[in-house]
């Protein structure tokens, strides 16, 4: 019957108590969501770095991440393939290739790191080859007497190997995505000509838009522009095995398109073949050798094996490669604590408040309560109820909101593309897709209850002190 | 039998100017089934000698004995549940509990008591019936008029069949009519349930309908008599 009471008590003044959970329900929301949005975009990262750059884990000779020099090499793979296949846990080995060189267009060059992969076991063990820009070619796919090189689009962009040029199906496609006839002709003006870099083509049109329609439409036109003639060239020179400068010509056979902008610019990968002929390097021989988990949970525990096992060589997870990342996925769990004590502190108060003001114009009631013979513990247990109903309806909602809008930007995905050079720039997609684990929702709402526990301590304390025969005297 | 023994108590309220002797050593006893009333003027002490009947505050000195139990010996929690079992209790401005309906009111107590449902309710209903609310059973007192809340509030104190019942006052916000049908009501379920009543009023209709009328001035009892 108390419990009754007290559920009956929260909707007695139904104003009040809709406000403190529509606050509770916004501020859990709140909280909830943008966890989850941060939550999306570490794991995203996390997902790229692993599939798409690094692996779970990597063997190098000793010397190899101090000095990339040729020479550092993993001379007797096949011994290292059959250490890492009998571990379980081990699902994929491949080797590859690793020179530092040069790579140049006609008009620009830059540093670069090649890596000879094997495309065939490569396109298993990584999802880069699903980063293909369309149009742009394929993953080795092409038969050609040429050799061939997949680089990214930021590469790409510095070789100028991309152009930026209107035209008449830039327009169209602009037509097709609603951009204003007025906006089109004055873009008129630009028909035909190239720009080597988005940064000048940005420049040329950026004057020609006011200030609203660049805001609007720099994006699309951009990407209308964005131009890339097939089979381009790019030559790449380095050293081989023998410290000699070499060279040769690659035809692009495809661009990719990542988050991350440092992989982008620096990655190029060739087929291990052509590029183990044009180093010289034997039969047999690599810099790195790398493995593919089942699941990355075994990632700490199999690397420990393997380092075991393979005493000579360098045997390193992708969180020792790269400890920023394995840093930010461990400080999750901090931020998600930090977050949810500013959520639950301001429920915290909300509640209080409110509870505070029930109990005080209560009074008259609770001290009539306390005469006809409810003792201490149950006025006690009543507020706390009442607490705990308040701040579990209003978690309840906020969780029940929060997850239908995970679930919906989870699908749709919240673009950012306004920021996307920024968040690129390190590494992360402008285009979140938000999660969360139940772990969390289950935690957060055991919090809540808690929360609404501890809040209620003071009012009811409050409750108690009243002596009946003053609380039934109040008018 | 002797329901309640008061020996010579004393109530003095220690405010920082003034003392004020409240209850001046008043020695009463109360038969089971009596239906008394307490006079007096404004000040005289009624609420006072009330309230420390009900065991809601603790005499200076003097014993007040409720079938035998000395009050002052129980601790606060025994006192509560105490008065929970023993004492029913009807105040002036009703206190029903506003979130329950008039028959949720009324197994209140009985629910604290931790009475069966089927119990409960057959209780419920005879009371409802007793008061002639039967048909409001699921009102809300705020949907009841100031009479009706009033015997609700009756079967309320007489739901857990208590040694006595202590109304303070009860008819002072009733009209004529009401506080008529009111104290009818008392009366019947006094005569009925032989439960003892005790009223502090300077409602002539009350003491009018009563058997036994103590007069207070100056916290001390100035007469005490039986009519009829």
């Amino acid at each position: 019957m108390i419990t009754a009471i007290a559920w009956k008590n929260v909707w007695r003044n139904r104003t009040r108590s809709f406000t403190v959970v529509a606050a509770v329900t916004i501020g859990i929301f709140a909280g909830v969501f943008s966890m989850a949005a941060i939550n999306s975009s570490i794991l995203q990262r996390i997902d790229a770095a692993v599939n798409e750059e690094l692996s779970h884990i990597q063997v190098n000779s000793k010397e190899f991440r101090k000095s990339s020099d040729i020479q550092n090499v993993i001379s007797d793979y096949p011994e290292v393939e059959a250490v890492l296949k009998s571990t379980p846990g081990v699902t994929d080995v491949t080797g590859r290739i690793i020179v530092r060189g040069m790579a140049s267009t006609a008009t620009k060059s830059t540093g670069v790191e090649i890596t000879g992969v094997d495309p065939e076991k490569e396109k298993q063990m990584f999802t880069l080859s699903g980063r293909l820009i369309p149009g742009t070619g394929s993953y080795f796919e092409e038969n050609t007497k040429y050799n061939t090189a997949f680089i990214g689009e930021k590469l790409a962009k510095e070789l100028n190997i991309i152009r930026y040029i209107l035209t008449d199906e830039s327009f169209g496609k602009l037509e097709e995505e609603g951009v204003p006839a007025a906006v089109l002709e004055k873009l008129g003006t630009l028909k035909g000509e190239r720009f080597t870099s988005e940064k000048k083509f940005r420049k040329a049109f950026g004057n020609l838009l006011d200030a609203s329609e660049n805001e609007k439409y720099t994006w699309k036109v951009i990407e209308a522009a964005w131009n890339y003639r097939e089979g381009s060239r790019l030559i790449l020179s380095f050293l081989d095995a023998g410290n000699n400068q070499t060279g040769a010509a690659f035809r692009i056979s495809g661009i990719f398109r990542t988050n991350n902008d440092m992989f982008e610019s620096t990655g190029l990968f060739v087929p291990v073949s052509e590029l183990r002929q044009l180093t010289g390097m034997g039969e047999g021989t690599f810099h790195r050798v790398i493995a593919r988990l089942e699941n990355d949970d075994i990632t700490n525990d199999i690397t420990k094996e393997i380092r075991q096992k393979l005493p000579d060589y360098e045997v390193m997870n992708w969180k020792e490669i790269q400890p920023d990342l394995a840093m930010i996925a461990d400080f999750m769990g901090q931020i998600y604590a930090v977050f949810m004590i500013i959520i639950l502190a301001a429920l915290a108060f909300g509640i209080v408040n409110t509870m505070m003001m029930s109990v005080l114009e209560r009074t008259r009631e609770l001290g009539m309560l306390m005469a006809v013979g409810m003792n201490r513990r149950r006025v006690f247990i009543m507020i706390m109820l009442e607490s705990v109903f308040l701040s579990i309806t209003g978690g309840f909602a906020g969780m029940a909101v929060s997850e239908v809008v995970i679930a919906i930007t989870g699908k749709t995905g919240i673009n950012l593309m306004k920021y996307s050079e920024g968040m690129e720039a390190i590494g992360y997609s402008a285009h979140l897709f938000p999660t969360i684990d139940l772990k969390f929702f289950i935690s957060t709402t055991i919090l809540i209850v808690l929360t609404g526990i501890v809040s209620s301590i003071y009012p009811a304390r409050k409750a108690l002190k009243l002596n009946p025969i003053e609380a039934i005297r109040t008018e | 039998m002797k329901v309640i023994e008061i020996k010579d108590l004393h109530k003095i309220y220690n405010s920082t100017q003034i003392k004020v002797h409240a209850v001046n050593g008043v020695t009463l006893s109360f038969n089971e089934g009596e239906f008394a009333t307490i006079v007096g003027p404004s000040g005289s002490g009624k609420t006072t000698l009330l309230n420390l009947l009900g065991g809601l505050d603790n005499p200076t000195s003097g014993q007040i004995l409720v079938d035998g139990t000395d009050l002052s010996t129980l601790k606060p929690s025994a006192l509560t549940d105490f008065r929970m079992r023993n004492i029913g209790f009807v105040f002036q401005s009703y206190n029903l509990i506003p979130v329950l309906t008039a028959k949720e009111n009324v197994e209140f107590i009985m629910s604290l008591q931790k009475i069966t449902a089927k119990d409960r309710e057959e209780r419920t209903f005879e009371l409802l019936k007793a008061v002639g609310l039967a048909d409001r059973a699921d009102t809300r007192p705020s949907k009841l008029s100031g009479g009706q809340q009033q015997r609700i509030a009756v079967a309320r104190a007489l739901a857990s069949k208590p040694k006595f019942v202590l109304a303070d006052e009860p008819t002072a916000n009733l009209d004529t009519k009401s506080a008529y049908v009111l104290l009818d009501i008392m009366e019947q379920l006094n005569r009925e349930e032989k439960i003892t009543f005790i009223f502090s009023t300077h409602d002539p209709r009350v003491v009018q309908k009563a058997q036994r009328v103590i007069t207070l001035e100056d916290g001390r009892v100035v007469s005490d008599e039986l009519k009829k």
